[in-house]
Formats: structure tokens, C-alpha cells, sequence
């Protein structure tokens, strides 16, 4: 098969444009891979899927914002490893955060955030980031004992004399909640929850 | 070798150590106030955002945003040296520093948005931080007071082939601060050593992933529990014990999992999970209820450390 | 009084290049000075009589030549000159600034009558000064007894040169003499290389002109006019060399074992012991740390050449010329702890399969496990701590670890055939003819797989290597029972600690730093001290060499030549001077020093940029040539000529600045009339009242240009600015002052930035 670069196709623009996202702490990093390898040679992704993390800057570097839909690219362990050892310090796995970002601001990833929605609104109720209880069931289920653990954690906690107590006092989930807000996070939030509606 | 703090610390709650391993906690602080550590937990401090992040739903600016708040409350509190008990909020309040420090146009973008909306007391000032010099695991400064540690030591581990799990995130984020390694991480390790006991020292897979990947435990369980079984098969071929842990999202893939793992790969993972700083109070006598809280692990504790005997005076 | 000196103006026709558009006789008439001469062809023998015979006639103090560029005729006109001084004779560039950049002969003729005022205000201001010449000492000190040491003392002795060549391990002949084989790329076999190594050590040990100290080391050094005052520490060899017959059974007899570091740890020595087979001295030596003292050598040896007690000597040196050829050493394996290196034997570096490759080596060549058996499959990973930034890790590129796997490769397989070899890599860099000893290598079956491995491990009794096969894009794990590193070569201690004693520049991983890595390979950045080998920067044994007869040829330009400098440079007044050492700080060009409770300057090695100047609160230093006086009398000569409504633009250059500025005249380009360049030896010498001055009496603009490899540009660029906020403290328009990068070949810019800069400075007149 042959593909064609048009004369007016710039295909670094893609990298550029991950190069500037704040998230991106290896400058220029992404444009120095020499696709030596390394990243994948110590992916566990890698080691037990189609992910490559060495394939995806490839594309990116080749311009290919298909990646972008690519369920591959939703197989990071955000270990770190490939950014820790990348002999040319670039770091895929940042790269790979600031893709989904892409996909998420492009409306392309909304269903992989479904189920994580309860993370989002934990720091609205809480101030605190508490496994969604979508998942409460898979956890008991490969977890023998846990929902019972999770009854009795005022209990264990009490022997504990642990303080402060687990929930914030109000004004500050409240102050939490505007920063939230005011970020933009909670209208993004709102947008994916009615994309899941009108799915369902 | 960076210079570690001994006081001015803010302890700084984790969400997973709250509500999975509250033992941590308590035990962190029992060794805390044994080697006379100068710290305070704070109320006002909320979650990181790492679980949420790291799932993809907060972006940098959600994160960085509500960091800037947390850093206010330390510097409020003049206990600038913020201390985390896991490696995901070690990585994610680093990075924020970094990037309030570095990026003007993302601490001015912050600011303004405080400015804007009643919130001016939370402004984040260039440098109000320094990323070495302030954030900081509990191990780090465990590591500080490493020479201290033989003087509190009560009971002998020693008996038990230990091995060590370095979470990812305190080793590889932030790699040029990490203290004993990084491509081969130690520090727990050294720990471990300061309490009169030998650990196995590298395994394969030593410094892989936990297998949790966030995401990857609840929506791709086979890929998550594939990496977790190549790190517990290479345990088992080394008989290990107890694996000694620094994060509590690791502890939970470790401890939690442990059973479904072992019935998956058809091997029988006996290993106790301890967190390093439950380790430490174990040898220097925290009760296994009231410090350890051992209540809340799946492999129970007493199935590898049976009774305790004391270091000979 | 200077106003009083006689001056004479000699006008250049240059076969019409100037006369055809400057008015000359207009040009006569406005000047007002003693003699005014005119010919067409200046720089020929008649124009050095009519230059010569006026200075007679008309006894002249002084005398301005208006021609051409002095970068194309200044030494000309310095020599028609005599018998006045050279110094007292100064250019008017009326051609490469004038008569070629301009086409308006009324106004080029203003500007040519401008040029030669400023020149004769200026050349009013000079004084006789002599050039300075420098015969260094003949002697040369070779620090570092490897491969390129060795060739640069043995090159400079045959032409007749006293070297001390300077080792501090207890023999010469640094790596190369246990590499095992050799291979060149045209021949395409691999040769033994103390067979090549051997000759070269014996010419140099029968080489009257060269004196070997071996175990030492320079400890201290000290430079003064280009004589370095070395002081070489020798340690005690304990073993008398001009006893010993290295018969050997003083080691026989030793009951102390310590790993061999000749055999890279693989095989033991005795505390007393000889390097190796061919190693010089040809003498046993005692390894102080590991001996025990039992005396059972003293009492064996018949020579009675051991004393078991010694202390360190110093040997003072003096010498002209310094050739650093300290070496590498190898990468730490402990720094890449995840190819298992501390925790595997046989996982092993290139280093040491040399050696085991070796007959003279651990296993006498044959290849061998650790635990005696042949391996079935060598995996080689190459780039390690080379091509990595991560920490500890090395930017650059080795350069020779792609041959040497090749090589090590080839060798097994000829020795070995059925034994399978893998080299992982990420690039196979083999330039040049290397690339056929690459296709040797295809052509015996070794196996290339693309991909950087993640880590090796030990599974039950083989090694599993973990690496993607990146043409493939697989992740795959290669068993292997031997896995060699080709490990990164980094600066040795040996060429960090010299650096420091030295005072020689280095690269920011830590090699010496040539002066220039293109015209001034071998050149440091210190006058005298010369670099060849691996101190500088990776390299292999044929790059070696090339570099160390480099060198030894500079050394002897040096010593033939001697060095004459220009006279304008800094002076300490010793009366004045408190030994502060600010000046010593302040210095890029590392020309001062203390010596003997005084400032002392090499003149070898200032440039007069007068940086030094500004700091020193006892006003002690002057630099030689009344520069200060000189800029500001050019100045003046330039503003004295500004007519009504004449925009003045006055624009400073140092020599590189100025010959891009001339190249704008010989291609024929333009710039706006009101451009007048002056030529100053530092750019860094206009000062703040220079500039004030032209501004507050006529000047328009002032534009500063500097080579940015200048020494001085951060620090010219950093002035500027100032200057800058200081005129708009006085309610000046800062953008009157303009600074620029200049590039010789980038003429064309400047002839851009001169124009817009005339520009807008004509928008702000408005």
C-alpha cells in the first residue's frame, strides 16, 4: 500500500501541538525519538497487549490523528516506566495523557469517562476521590469480604483514633466544588453526562 | 544527597490510605512520633485528584487548580514540607509545583480565575513551593532519619525473606529526585535494612508496575491482572513473604487481588502486604489493631508473622 | 601637544576603485594637515617611496593611508611606514566603505572626507609601541602514556623535541595494549594489536629525546609567558627499575591474590607484579594497598632491586608546550543496574570479551562461561550510557562501540562458528569503509536486531534479554547464556583532574574542549596546551594517532615559530594594586593569575578587551595604546564633519564584525551614507561616555555589533541593555542604540540591519 504526503501536508504540526500542551514536560522531547524501542521493551502494556508505546509517537511524529480513535492508545498503565528510561527524554506516557485529552476536547473519548463519572462527583460531594460505586460489585465479587471491610471502616478506623474525621467540614467541599467549577471542569463534566443520556 | 526535613510537615491525607488502609496512617504517624518528626494533618487539605486524573476525567488545569489550593493551606499553616503517604499524590502535587513555578501563563491563567471568583486567597505566588525542596513521600523522610531508626527497633524481622514493591509513581515520575534508585529502586529496601532485617534485593520485574494501570483494574481486568500476576510469579519463585509497599493504590492491587491471582495462575500467592511504614511500627512494637490496623488487609498479617519476638537488648 | 603632531594624508586612487567615485582634489582641499600625497596604485613598491621620501621631507609624526580596507593592507602600510612605527600609521577604509557601497559621489566624497578626519584625530592619539614577541621554551610535556601520547611525544622527539611523556599507571601503553585484536576496515581481519603496539613502544623507549615517568602524575601547574612550571608527583614503584630483570619470582613467591584490573578483574594478580608481558618499564612494581609486607620477594630477589619502603617524589619541570592525552575510562555498569552486570558473571562488557578473546587474556582466548562452557548465544546491547540523557547517562554517541561489537562479533564467529551472536541496536553507525567490515560481519551469520533492550534477567540457566524488534514491532524476549555491553567511554579522572589543574576548558560532559571543533581541532582554549585522543572526545586508535601528530605539529609551529602579539593589552601598576583577584574572575581569556604576590598578565593570552578594567576598584590596570583615547578621538573626527541635516550613524566593529562589513564592499552591496563604521580591537572597549558623548554631540544612532562566539558577547549584550535603560533614565529614545549578532559570511544581514537601522532612526529625527 502506498501512502502520499501532499505537498501541503505538514505532519509535525500534530507533535507541535502536543509539544505546547501544559501537561508536556519534555520540551522538544517527542521530536528527538529514534524509535530505538526502549519504551516498549519495559511496557507492561506492551508485554501483554497491542500497545506499542514506540508505534504511537511514531504516529504522532507522522502526523496521524486517527490515533486519537485508536482504543489502543486507552491501554496505558501510566507507569511511567518509557518516560523513565527514554534515552532521548521523551515520555510516551505523558504524550499519551495529552491524546486522550485530544480525544476527550474532540468529544471522541467520552465513553471510556462513563464509568469514572464517580470520580468526578465525589469531589463534589467530598472533596475526595472514592472508587465509584459503579465498580462496588466487580471489587466484591474478586475481592472476597470487601463490601463487609467497607461496612465496618468506621469501626476499624475508630480503634485507629484516627482524626480529622474522613469527611472535609462543608466550606471546604464548597470551596472545591467553585474551583471546579470555575476551571470549567464541571460543565465538562455536565457535557459527558449527557452524551451517556442520550446513549442510553 | 538532597537535604530531607525533619519538621515545618504537613502530612498530607490520601483518599486510598483513608478509606482502604487506614493503618497506614496511624502507622506513620507512630513512627513519626517516634523519631520525633515535626508534623501536622491538616482538615482543609483535600484529595489530590490522582485517581481522577489518572482516569482521564480532571485534566492539568482541574488538578493544578486544586494543588494551588492545597500548597495554600501548607504554606498557611507555615508547614511548607507537604509529606505524602502515596506515590500518586507525591507525583501529581510535584508536578503541580512544577508547572505553577515554570509555566506563566498557567499559574497567571490560575490566579486569574481565583482573582475573578472570590478565591484571591488562594493565589499561588512563583516559587510560594520548591519541587525538591518541599514535596516529599513518607519514605523520603524515613530516609532522613535512617540512622535513627536501629535505637526503636523492638522485634525481629528478620526471619522473613522480605521483598519490596517501589510504587511507579514515587520512583519514575519525578526520577531526579527519587532517593536509592530508580532503574533499580532501594529505598524501601534500605528501610527494610534499618530494621535489622535482609530483603530479597532484585527480582524480576522489581521495578514493573503493581498492575493497577488505574483505569486498567476496572475496564481492561485481564491486562491489569496479567502485569500484577508477571510481578507475583517472580515473588513466589523467590518465596517471598512479605512485599513491602509505598502506595496504597499498589497495596490494594497486591493484597485485595491477591486470591483471584492466584487461583487465576494456579499458584498459591501466600505473601503478606505491608506498607513500609507499617513495617517499620511493626518492628518497633505498634499493636497490630490499635496502630497497625491490620483488620483492614485481605491477606491477613498473622498468616505470615505469627508471633513476635523481641530484638535482644 | 598632539595637536601640534605632524600629519600626513596619503590618497589611494586604486586604479579608479575609489578616484572614480570620490572628488580626490575636493577630498585634498578639505584637509588641513602638513602633507597631503596621492597615487594610483599605494600598496606598490613606488607608493612605499612616496610615502617614505614625505615622511623625510616633510618630517611627519604621524601618517594616515586612505585606501582600501586595513584587513587587506594595514601590514603593507606598517611596513612602508618605517622608519616610524608601525603604530602610528592608520587606514581610512575608503573603499570597501565607501567608494563600493556607495554610488552618490558627493555624498560618498563627504563620507570619504569624514572617514579620513576621524583617522588622523585618531592616529594624533597613538603612541610608538612595540609588538610583543614570545620564544616559548623548546621542552614539551606529554601528559598520558596510551596510544596517542605515545605517537604525540614520539613524533615531536624525531624532530628533534626533549618530551617527558607522563603515565601515572606503572606502564605505557594505556588501552590499547589489552584490546586483544585490532581491525582495520580496508583489510577486513582482525590483526593482533600488541604486535602493532609493540613497535611504536620500543622506538619510544630507545628515543633519547624522551624521558618516561611512569606512576605519576602533574600536580600543580603554572604559566608565565608561555612557560608552564610543572610539578610532577612520581610514587614509589618499590621495585628498583634499573635493578630489575623482571625474572618473576618475586611474584612467585607473593601470597597476596587481588583481582587483575590489566584483565579487567576476570583473572588475579600478586601484590607485586608486572602489568603485563610487554609492559614498560620492563620491571616489577609493588601495589602498596594490597602488600602485606612479609618481605618473602625481598628475600628471593638476587638483584636486591625491591625496597619495601618509599615515599613520593617531586619532580619539578619547565616546558613551553603542554600535550593532554589523558584518556577515557569506561562506562560504570552499576549506572544501567537492569542489564544485571554487578549481579550476573556472565554478563559482561566489550571490554572484557577483548580480554577473553585475548591469548594473553584469562581464559587464553578461548570463549568461556564462568562456569567453562562455550555459549551457545552472545546477545550484544549496544548504546549503553551512550546516546542517553537520562541521569548519568551520556548524550553523545561513542563512536567506536558499533566496530567493536562488529569486531568481538567476528571474532567468535571465526573461532566459534556454531555459537549464535545477536547485536541489538538502535543505529549500526559505520562510516566510511567501516561499512564493508559491516557486511563481513553480515556475511558471518552475526544476527542485527533493531531495538533497545529494556533489561536482561535470569530465568532458571539462561538470560532472557527483553527488547522490542522495532522493524518488526514485536516485544520479544531472546534467551541468551552471555550478554555483552558495549558500554559508553566517558573522560577518564586522569583528563577531569588535569582540567582542573590546567585550567583548560571543557565540554559539558566533561572532555577537553578544543578551541574551535572545526580550524582548531587540537588547540585548547589556553595558548600552549594542545589535546589529542580520547580526552577530547570519543575516538578510535587511527583517529588517535591523526590527532596526537596534529598536535605534536602545532607544538612544533609553536616552538619554531615563536609567537609575536600585538602590543595592546592590559598592565597591572604593581604600586596600586591589592591583589583582590577580581580581575582574575572577570577574565574569559584566562590571562591572569597570581604568581610571586603579583597580578601577573600573559600577553600570549589577552585580547585587551579591558573587562578587567571595570572591576578593579584601585583603578590598577591599564590596557596599552590609549584605546579609550583613540575610540573617542575617532568619534570626534567623525561628529566634526556632520553637516546641517545630516543624519550620523556611528557603528562599532571588531575585526569579525568589520570584515563582514567589508564584504559587503567587495560584493558590491549598499548601505544608506550616514553608516560610518569604526574598527575597534574589542567591542567590549566602547564604553558608556564613548557612546553618551557621540549622542549628546551629533551622532543619530549607535549600532553595536559581535560575533556571538565571541568570549565577551553575553557580556557586550548585557552592556548594551544597560546602556540602554541608563539613556532612558535621561529621557533619551533607547532604541538610538541598536546591538546585532554579526556573522563574517552573513554580510548581507548586515547590510539589512545597517539599512533598516538607518530607517528608523530617520522616523525618530522626524
Amino acid at each position: 500500500m502506498t501512502s502520499k504526503q501532499n505537498i501541503d501536508d505538514s505532519p509535525i504540526d500534530f507533535a507541535e501541538k502536543i509539544i505546547r500542551d501544559v501537561k508536556n514536560s519534555k520540551e522538544e522531547g517527542v521530536l528527538k525519538c529514534v524509535q530505538c524501542g526502549m519504551c516498549t521493551s519495559t511496557c507492561p502494556a506492551a508485554r501483554h497487549s497491542n500497545y506499542n508505546p514506540r508505534d504511537i509517537i511514531e504516529r504522532v511524529l507522522d502526523g496521524d490523528v486517527s490515533i486519537l480513535e485508536d482504543d489502543l492508545i486507552w491501554n496505558c498503565f501510566y507507569c511511567y516506566t518509557c518516560h523513565s528510561v527514554c534515552p532521548v527524554g521523551n515520555s510516551v506516557c505523558e504524550v499519551n495523557q495529552i491524546l486522550k485529552q485530544i480525544a476527550i476536547s474532540n468529544e471522541i473519548g467520552y465513553d471510556k469517562l462513563y464509568e469514572y463519572m464517580g470520580f468526578a462527583d465525589s469531589y463534589f460531594t467530598a472533596a475526595i476521590g472514592a472508587i465509584p460505586e459503579i465498580f462496588f460489585d466487580d471489587i466484591d465479587r474478586d475481592v472476597p469480604g470487601w463490601r463487609d471491610f467497607r461496612n465496618n471502616l468506621g469501626e476499624i478506623r475508630d480503634e485507629l483514633e484516627l482524626d480529622p474525621p474522613l469527611m472535609p467540614p462543608k466550606e471546604v467541599i464548597d470551596e472545591v466544588s467553585k474551583i471546579l467549577t470555575i476551571t470549567g471542569f464541571k460543565a465538562k463534566i455536565e457535557k459527558i453526562r449527557q452524551s451517556q443520556e442520550v446513549e442510553k | 544527597m538532597k537535604s530531607i526535613p525533619d519538621k515545618d510537615i504537613l502530612l498530607f491525607r490520601s483518599c486510598l490510605v483513608s478509606v482502604e488502609y487506614p493503618g497506614v496512617e496511624s502507622s506513620t504517624k507512630f513512627v513519626f512520633d517516634k523519631l520525633k518528626i515535626d508534623y501536622e494533618i491538616s482538615d482543609k487539605q483535600t484529595c489530590c485528584t490522582g485517581l481522577g486524573h489518572y482516569s482521564d476525567v480532571f485534566d492539568q488545569i482541574d488538578t493544578t487548580a486544586i494543588g494551588a489550593r492545597n500548597f495554600k493551606i501548607a504554606k498557611n499553616l507555615n508547614r511548607p514540607n507537604i509529606v505524602m503517604m502515596c506515590a500518586t499524590c507525591y507525583a501529581i502535587n510535584k508536578k503541580s509545583v512544577k508547572l505553577l513555578n515554570k509555566k506563566d501563563d498557567l499559574r497567571n491563567h490560575i490566579n486569574q480565575l481565583f482573582e475573578d471568583n472570590g478565591l484571591e486567597h488562594l493565589k499561588y505566588e512563583k516559587d510560594d513551593l520548591k519541587p525538591t525542596e518541599n514535596i516529599f513521600h513518607v519514605v523520603d523522610i524515613l530516609y532522613g532519619k535512617i540512622s535513627e531508626i536501629p535505637k526503636h527497633i523492638k522485634y525481629d524481622l528478620s526471619g522473613y525473606k522480605i521483598a519490596t514493591h517501589h510504587g511507579c509513581h514515587y520512583c519514575k515520575v519525578h526520577y531526579e529526585d527519587t532517593i536509592a534508585g530508580f532503574r533499580d529502586p532501594n529505598i524501601i529496601d534500605e528501610l527494610v535494612e534499618a530494621c535489622g532485617c535482609k530483603t530479597i534485593g532484585w527480582y524480576d520485574h522489581k521495578r514493573a508496575t503493581c498492575g493497577t494501570g488505574f483505569r486498567q483494574r476496572y475496564s481492561n481486568p485481564d491486562l491489569s491482572f496479567t502485569a500484577t500476576a508477571d510481578k507475583m510469579n517472580a515473588l513466589c519463585d523467590e518465596d517471598a513473604e512479605i512485599v513491602v509497599h509505598l502506595c496504597p493504590n499498589c497495596h490494594i492491587q497486591f493484597d485485595r487481588y491477591q486470591p483471584l491471582i492466584s487461583k487465576r495462575e494456579g499458584r498459591d500467592f501466600k505473601a503478606i502486604h505491608l506498607n513500609i511504614a507499617q513495617f517499620i511500627a511493626i518492628a518497633m512494637g505498634g499493636d497490630f489493631d490499635k496502630v497497625i490496623g491490620v483488620k483492614a488487609h485481605t491477606t491477613p498479617v498473622d498468616s505470615v508473622i505469627k508471633e513476635l519476638k523481641e530484638v535482644p537488648k | 601637544m598632539r595637536d601640534e603632531l605632524k600629519v600626513g594624508v596619503f590618497l589611494c586612487e586604486c586604479g579608479g576603485n575609489i578616484s572614480d567615485i570620490i572628488d580626490l582634489d575636493e577630498v585634498r582641499a578639505s584637509l588641513n594637515v602638513e602633507f597631503i600625497g596621492q597615487f594610483e596604485n599605494l600598496c606598490s613598491l613606488n607608493g612605499r617611496k612616496i610615502i617614505r621620501d614625505a615622511i623625510f621631507d616633510h618630517d611627519l609624526d604621524r601618517v594616515v593611508v586612505a585606501a582600501c580596507s586595513p584587513i587587506s593592507h594595514e601590514k603593507t602600510f606598517q611596513d612602508y611606514v618605517k622608519p616610524l612605527n608601525p603604530y602610528l600609521m592608520d587606514m581610512a577604509n575608503i573603499r570597501e566603505q565607501c567608494s563600493w557601497v556607495h554610488d552618490d559621489k558627493e555624498k560618498a566624497t563627504r563620507k570619504a572626507i569624514t572617514l579620513i578626519n576621524a583617522s588622523i584625530e585618531k592616529v594624533k592619539q597613538s603612541d610608538p609601541v612595540d609588538p610583543i614577541f614570545c620564544q616559548t621554551p623548546d621542552e614539551v610535556a606529554v601528559i598520558g602514556g596510551g596510544i596517542a601520547g605515545m605517537n604525540a611525544a614520539l613524533s615531536l622527539a624525531k624532530q628533534g623535541t626533549k618530551v617527558t611523556l607522563i603515565e601515572q599507571s606503572p606502564s605505557i601503553g594505556g588501552h590499547m595494549a589489552k584490546i586483544g585484536k585490532v581491525f582495520s576496515p580496508v583489510k577486513i581481519a582482525e590483526e593482533c594489536g600488541m604486535c602493532l603496539l609493540n613497535p611504536i613502544l620500543n622506538e619510544l623507549v630507545w628515543n633519547e629525546n624522551i624521558e618516561v615517568l611512569t606512576n605519576s602524575k602533574v600536580i600543580e601547574s603554572e604559566r608565565r609567558a608561555g612557560t608552564y612550571n610543572l610539578i610532577v608527583e612520581k610514587s614509589p614503584r618499590y621495585v628498583d627499575t634499573e635493578k630489575c630483570i623482571a625474572c618473576g619470582k618475586c611474584a612467585q613467591v607473593c601470597e597476596v591474590e587481588v583481582p587483575d584490573d590489566w584483565n579487567d578483574g576476570l583473572s588475579t594478580r600478586k601484590a607485586i607484579y608486572r602489568p603485563f608481558g610487554q609492559s614498560y618499564p620492563e620491571s616489577y612494581v609493588i601495589d602498596m594497598d594490597n602488600c602485606t609486607k612479609c618481605s618473602n620477594c625481598v628475600k628471593v630477589c638476587n638483584m636486591r632491586a625491591i625496597k619495601l619502603r618509599g615515599r613520593p617524589e617531586r619532580i619539578p619541570l619547565q616546558v613551553g608546550s603542554i600535550i593532554v592525552a589523558t584518556g577515557h575510562k569506561l562506562f560504570d555498569m552499576n549506572k544501567r543496574p537492569e542489564y544485571g552486570y554487578a549481579r550476573y558473571d556472565d554478563v559482561i562488557t566489550q571490554s572484557e570479551l577483548g580480554r577473553i578473546t585475548g591469548v594473553n587474556g584469562p581464559t587464553k582466548g578461548k570463549l568461556l562461561k564462568s562456569n567453562g562452557e562455550v555459549p551457545k548465544r552472545v546477545v550484544m546491547i549496544q548504546c549503553v550510557g551512550s546516546r542517553d540523557e537520562k541521569p548519568d547517562g551520556h548524550k553523545y554517541c561513542s563512536k567506536i562501540c558499533c566496530t567493536v561489537a562488529l569486531k568481538n562479533a567476528n571474532i567468535i564467529k571465526h573461532k566459534y562458528p556454531e555459537t549464535d551472536v545477536v547485536i541489538c541496536y538502535t543505529d549500526v553507525r559505520t562510516p566510511g569503509m567501516f561499512e564493508k567490515y559491516y557486511k563481513h560481519t553480515q556475511e558471518n551469520e552475526v544476527r542485527f536486531i533493531r531495538g533497545r533492550p529494556g533489561e536482561v534477567v535470569k530465568k532458571k540457566d539462561h538470560f532472557i534479554v527483553r527488547t522490542e524488534d522495532t522493524l518488526k514491532g514485536e516485544f520479544i524476549e531472546i534467551e541468551a547464556d552471555m550478554v555483552v555491553l558495549s558500554t559508553a567511554m566517558e573522560p577518564s579522572e586522569g583528563t577531569r583532574e588535569i582540567a582542573e589543574i590546567l585550567n583548560i576548558g571543557t565540554t559539558e560532559d566533561g572532555f577537553i574542549k578544543e578551541s574551535h571543533p572545526k580550524i582548531k581541532p587540537v588547540a585548547t582554549d589556553v595558548q600552549g596546551i594542545f589535546v589529542c585522543g580520547t580526552a577530547q572526545d570519543p575516538k578510535d586508535i587511527t583517529e588517535s594517532i591523526m590527532q596526537a601528530t596534529a598536535s605534536a605539529s602545532k607544538v612544533a609551529e609553536y616552538n619554531y615559530g615563536g609567537v609575536e602579539i600585538e602590543p595592546f593589552i592590559a598592565e597591572i601598576d604593581k604600586e596600586k594594586c591589592i591583589l583582590c583577584g577580581d580581575c582574575i574572575s572577570r577574565c574569559k581569556y584566562k590571562s591572569m593569575s597570581i604568581q610571586n604576590d603579583e597580578v601577573y598578565i600573559d600577553p600570549m593570552a589577552c585580547t585587551g578587551c579591558g573587562k578587567c578594567l571595570v572591576g578593579c576598584s584601585q583603578k590598577a590596570i591599564h590596557v596599552n595604546g590609549n584605546i579609550d583615547e583613540k575610540i573617542m578621538a575617532t568619534i570626534k573626527g567623525v561628529l566634526s564633519k556632520k553637516q546641517e541635516g545630516q543624519r550620523m550613524i556611528l557603528v562599532f566593529l571588531d575585526n569579525i564584525g568589520y570584515t563582514a562589513a567589508d564584504n559587503i564592499g567587495v560584493n558590491r552591496l549598499s548601505y544608506p551614507e550616514s553608516i560610518h563604521i569604526i574598527k575597534v580591537i574589542s567591542v567590549n572597549r566602547v564604553r558608556p561616555n564613548h557612546i553618551k558623548y557621540a549622542l549628546d554631540n551629533g551622532a543619530d544612532g549607535v549600532f553595536i555589533g559581535e560575533f556571538p562566539g565571541d568570549l565577551m558577547y553575553d557580556e557586550v549584550e548585557r552592556k548594551v541593555v544597560r546602556m540602554k535603560e541608563t539613556l532612558e533614565e535621561f529621557n533619551e529614545n533607547p532604541d538610538r542604540i541598536m546591538f546585532s549578532k554579526v556573522y563574517i559570511p552573513y554580510f548581507t544581514g548586515l547590510a539589512r540591519k545597517l539599512t533598516d537601522f538607518d530607517k528608523k532612526i530617520e522616523e525618530l529625527n522626524l
